[in-house]
C-alpha cells in the first residue's frame, strides 16, 4: 500500500477509536478520568500523526 | 461607570483597533481578482495560521460550545475535538487546493470544481449551496454577538444593537481591502481571541479553588455530565454523528475555510498554517468546554444554554475589566468569521456565478466591483435570519446546532471535491445531482424535523449524496483528459514535494 493509502487506514483507525472509546468502552466511567481524558489524547495522536506527515514537505526544486 | 458604558467604550476600541489595521492592510492592495480575494496568495504563515484559526473558531465556541457543554457535557468536547481530528484530512487536501490553485489560478473552491469537471454547472451548484446554507451559519455569528453584549449589560443593550455592530464591523472589514484587510484583523483578532479567553478561564478556575478542585465538584456536582449517552439524555449516538459529521469535513465544505488554502505564499508557510492552527485549535477547544463546564458549577439552571457564558461573564467573581475584554474577544471570533464568509460568498458570486452563468465576457475590473457590491447585500439577508432567529427558543435554535445544521447542506459538496482529486472516474453530473439531490434532503429533513431510525438530516443526506455520486458517476462519460491533466500534474508535484 502507498503513504497516502496507510494515512488514510490510520485516519479511519482514529475514527473508529472516536465512537467505540467513548461510547462504548467508557460509558459508565463518570470521571475527568473517562471520556474527557480520552478525547483530549486521542486528538492529541491526531495532531502529532498530523506533524510527522507535513513536517516532511519541502520547497519542489524548480 | 455602569457596566453598559464600559461594553460600548470596549466596543469602539475595538473597532477603532480594527479600521486601523484594515487601514493599514489597504496600503499594499494590488488590483485584481486574485489580489483583493486571495492577497495574490503570498500570506505568510504566521498570519495564515491566524486568519484560519479565527475564520474557524468563530462565537460558535465560546458561546455555542459552551452552551452545548453546559447543556450536555462531554459529548460537545468530542463532537468539536471530532472537527480537530478531521483537520488530519488537511495533509491530504491543503498541498492539493495549493499547487492547483497556483498552477490555474483559481478564486474559489467552486471555480476549481468547474474546470477540474470541465462544467460551469458543477461551480454554479456548489456555489448556490454556499450561498444557501453560509447564511445560516454567519447569521450565527451575528447572533452570538447579540447575546454576548444582551447578556453583559443585563439587558441594557439590545440584542439587535449587537447584531448591528457585527454587521458593521464585518462589511467594513471585508471591503477595505479584501482578503489583506481580512487577513490582518483575523490575525489581530485571533490573538484577542485566545488570550481573553485563556485569562478569564484562569480567573473562574481560581474562583473554583485550581483545576483540581475544579475537576472533582464536576465529578460530585454533575457526574452525568462526563459521559457518553449524557445521564440527562441530551447526547445520544446519533445526535453526535448528526453533528459530528458535517463538522468532520468542515476543511473542505465550508468555501470561506478551503478557500484559505489557496493563500500561502510558500510550502513553509503552509506547513506553519497547519502547524500554527492545530496548536490553537487544540488550546481554544479545551478553554471553550472548561468554561462552559466552569458555568455548570457557578450559574445552573439557566433556561438558555446560549445564555451560560454571558451569565457567567456578569457574575461579581470576574472583575468587570476582564468581562468587557472577554466580550470584545468573542465579539472578535464572530465577526472575524462572518467577514471571511461575505469575502468568500462575494467571490463566489462573482466569479462562479455572475462569470460562470451570466455574463463569461465580463471584464475583470467589473468583475470585482460586482463582488464588492455583493458584500454588503449578503451581510443585510445574514442580519434578517440572525434577527428572526434570535427571537427563537430550543435546541434547534441553539447557536451549535444551526451552525451543524448549516454545515450539513455544505456537506453535499464533499464527494465532489474528493470526486475531483482523487477519482478519474468522477463526472460533472454527478457532481451536481448528487449535490441538489442531497440538499433537498438536508432541507428537507431539517424543515419537517423527520429523522428515520433517529439519524440526523446531514447523515441522511449524506448517504444518499455519496450513493448517487458514485452511481451517476458510473453510468456517465468522465472528462478524462481534464482528469488525466489535473491528477496527473498533482501526482507528479506531490511526489517532489514529499506530500503524501
Amino acid at each position: 500500500m502507498t503513504k497516502t493509502g496507510w494515512a488514510w487506514v490510520w485516519f479511519g483507525f482514529l475514527l473508529a477509536l472516536d465512537i467505540a472509546i467513548p461510547w462504548f468502552a467508557l460509558t459508565h466511567v463518570e470521571k475527568m478520568s473517562g471520556a474527557f481524558l480520552f478525547w483530549t489524547i486521542w486528538v492529541v495522536l491526531a495532531i502529532i500523526s498530523a506533524f510527522v506527515i507535513f513536517l516532511r514537505w519541502k520547497e519542489a526544486r524548480r | 461607570m455602569s457596566i453598559t458604558f464600559w461594553v460600548w467604550f470596549g466596543i469602539a476600541v475595538y473597532i477603532a483597533a480594527g479600521l486601523a489595521i484594515a487601514l493599514m492592510a489597504r496600503r499594499g492592495l494590488g488590483r485584481g481578482m486574485s489580489e483583493f480575494f486571495l492577497a495574490n496568495r503570498k500570506v505568510g504563515g504566521f498570519v495564515s495560521a491566524l486568519t484560519y484559526s479565527a475564520t474557524t473558531y468563530s462565537a460558535f465556541m465560546m458561546i455555542g460550545l459552551a452552551g452545548l457543554t453546559y447543556l450536555g457535557g462531554v459529548g460537545a468536547l468530542g463532537f468539536e475535538l471530532t472537527y480537530l481530528c478531521g483537520m488530519f484530512m488537511m495533509v491530504f487536501f491543503l498541498p492539493r487546493f495549493w499547487l492547483v490553485g497556483k498552477k490555474y489560478g483559481y478564486v474559489s473552491p467552486m471555480e476549481l470544481l468547474s474546470d477540474r469537471y470541465q462544467s460551469k454547472w458543477v461551480g454554479a451548484t456548489a456555489a448556490i449551496l454556499a450561498l444557501v446554507f453560509l447564511v445560516p451559519y454567519g447569521a450565527v455569528q451575528l447572533m452570538g454577538v447579540g447575546y454576548l453584549m444582551n447578556g453583559i449589560s443585563q439587558g441594557a443593550i439590545p440584542v439587535v444593537a449587537g447584531i448591528i455592530i457585527a454587521v458593521l464591523c464585518a462589511i467594513a472589514w471585508s471591503n477595505i481591502a479584501g482578503m489583506r484587510s481580512v487577513a490582518w484583523t483575523d490575525a489581530f483578532q485571533a490573538l484577542v481571541m485566545i488570550v481573553t479567553s485563556a485569562a478569564v478561564l484562569g480567573v473562574v478556575v481560581v474562583a473554583l479553588g485550581g483545576f483540581g478542585s475544579f475537576f472533582s465538584r464536576l465529578e460530585s456536582a454533575t457526574p452525568g455530565l462526563l459521559t457518553v449517552p449524557t445521564a440527562g439524555g441530551v447526547w445520544n449516538i446519533n445526535m453526535f454523528i448528526g453533528l459530528a459529521l458535517p463538522w468532520l469535513f468542515f476543511l473542505i465544505s465550508n468555501p470561506q475555510v478551503s478557500q484559505r488554502l489557496f493563500i500561502p505564499k510558500s510550502v513553509t508557510a503552509m506547513k506553519q498554517m497547519l502547524g500554527g492552527f492545530l496548536i490553537f485549535g487544540f488550546i481554544y477547544t479545551l478553554i471553550s468546554v472548561l468554561w462552559g463546564f466552569g458555568a455548570t458549577l457557578l450559574v445552573p439552571g439557566l433556561e438558555n444554554a446560549d445564555l451560560a457564558t454571558p451569565t457567567l461573564l456578569a457574575l461579581p467573581i470576574i472583575p468587570m475589566g476582564l468581562a468587557v475584554i472577554v466580550m470584545i474577544g468573542i465579539t472578535a471570533a464572530a465577526i472575524s468569521t462572518i467577514d471571511s464568509i461575505l469575502l468568500t460568498l462575494s467571490s463566489v458570486w462573482a466569479r462562479d456565478i455572475h462569470k460562470g452563468l451570466i455574463n463569461p465576457r465580463v471584464s475583470e475590473k467589473r468583475e470585482l466591483k460586482i463582488g464588492q457590491w455583493v458584500i454588503p447585500i449578503m451581510a443585510i439577508i445574514a442580519f434578517v435570519f440572525a434577527w428572526w432567529a434570535a427571537g427563537k427558543t430550543g435546541l434547534s435554535f441553539m447557536i451549535a446546532p444551526l451552525s451543524s445544521a448549516a454545515s450539513a447542506g455544505l456537506l453535499m459538496a464533499v464527494p465532489a471535491i474528493f470526486g475531483a482529486f482523487f477519482w478519474k472516474r468522477a463526472t460533472a453530473p454527478g457532481a451536481i445531482v448528487s449535490c441538489i439531490v442531497g440538499a433537498i434532503v438536508v432541507l428537507l429533513f431539517q424543515l419537517t424535523g423527520w429523522k428515520p431510525l433517529g439519524w440526523w438530516p446531514g447523515t441522511w443526506g449524506f448517504i444518499v449524496c455519496a450513493i448517487l455520486f458514485v452511481g451517476v458517476s458510473l453510468a456517465t462519460k468522465p472528462p478524462k483528459k481534464k482528469a488525466d491533466e489535473f491528477i496527473g500534474y498533482l501526482k507528479q508535484k506531490l511526489d517532489k514535494g514529499n506530500f503524501i
